[in-house]
């Protein structure tokens, strides 16, 4: 596949992860903005939405108008941070490479949130809001470096397929 | 170079299966408030046993799937799995939440009514919903444990056989003495 072609398809990703990304951040201030307007029926349905992923328990989420977001400090923090990961995506790393970001830059950003979590259930401590939030904002950052070239090496790879049967058509009917 | 396409499926049926047990388990399951650990933990390992059973490179679209599938099956077996437990999850959240209000907390609204459910058990209408949504974001977090995964545990060349020794020199009469 040409340089190109791969260019567009991450491009395209890319694109496509910052709008999700953008939904998925603004259902989460929804939440709360609905249950202050008194819409708790769909208030209910974004929070149960984001209730398999998230403890929710309002004394460690931000409110609004004293309505708790949808998601937890850290959780928010993550998804912050992945937002913006995708703001750096194209300074950082362009819209070219397909190889992954290497395990060695994962591990040290993921150790924060790994000892602050563990710490807490573990009961060792209670981290204040803040740091849960900073915790989730560092490791979030990394995420889309491995998220959109994973999922635009796997459009390539369908491609890379699709082309290669393609060709093993055309060779068997030169061959007829 | 003709590369025999990676199964997929079994990997993710083992380990979406583990993931989605410890997920559904009252107590283990608070593991899943790390950023979904249980779900992303369990798609990269399920990337493991891809790389285990696969001969050449993995890719990080090869990830992605096993990821994706990893989080579907696990979502399944976590709806499953939290059935019997339905009560004792609500009852026990229901603890939570009203500890927590103690500190002046305002609830997120209808969550009293979810509780005050008397048998405490949803409609089949929210247990689909429920089933719906849990998939779709486990998926998504598979796919994130997926493309990790590879990063860490997938081979990063190709697997060269070992060249073929070559054949021993013929052996010549022996020297006449």
């Amino acid at each position: 596949m040409s340089r190109s072609g791969i260019s567009r398809t991450i491009l395209a990703v890319y694109l496509l992860t910052a709008a999700g990304t953008a939904i998925w951040l603004s259902a989460i201030f929804l939440a709360p903005a609905l249950a202050g307007r008194g819409s708790a029926g769909a208030a209910r349905l974004l929070y149960a939405a984001f209730s398999p992923i998230c403890h929710q328990l309002p004394g460690r989420c931000f409110s609004i108008h004293g309505h708790p977001l949808a998601v937890c400090a850290r959780c928010l923090g993550i998804y912050s941070g992945f937002a913006a990961g995708l703001v750096l995506y194209p300074f950082i790393r362009g819209f070219s490479k397909l190889e992954l970001p290497s395990i060695r830059v994962f591990l040290p950003l993921t150790l924060p949130m790994a000892l602050d979590g563990a710490a807490g259930i573990l009961g060792i401590w209670a981290s204040p809001m803040g740091v849960r939030f900073a915790t989730g904002v560092v490791w979030g950052t990394v995420l889309p470096f491995f998220f959109v070239t994973g999922i635009a090496d796997l459009f390539l790879a369908g491609r890379r397929r699709a082309a290669a049967m393609a060709l093993e058509r055309n060779q068997a009917n030169d061959v007829k | 170079m003709d590369q025999k396409k990676p199964e997929y499926l079994r990997p993710a049926l083992f380990a979406g299966a583990v993931a989605g047990l410890l997920s559904g388990l009252p107590i283990i399951s608070v593991g899943n408030c790390v950023c979904c650990l249980w779900i992303v933990g369990g798609a990269a390992m399920a990337t493991r046993l891809l790389a285990k059973n696969t001969a050449g490179i993995l890719t990080s679209g090869d990830g992605a799937i096993v990821g994706v599938l990893t989080g579907i099956v696990a979502a399944v077996v976590d709806t499953i799995v939290k059935i019997p437990f339905q009560p004792y999850n609500m009852a026990l959240a229901r603890r939570i939440i009203d500890k927590v209000s103690e500190f002046g907390t305002e609830m997120p609204p209808g969550l009293d009514g979810l509780f005050d459910g008397g048998s405490g058990t949803l409609s089949p209408g929210w247990f689909l919903l429920g089933l719906f949504f849990s998939a779709a974001v486990f998926a998504a977090m598979g796919v994130l444990g997926g493309i990790i995964g590879i990063a860490v545990f997938a081979k990063k060349y190709p697997q060269v056989p070992p060249p073929a020794a070559p054949p021993s020199a013929p052996q010549g009469p022996p020297d006449a003495a």
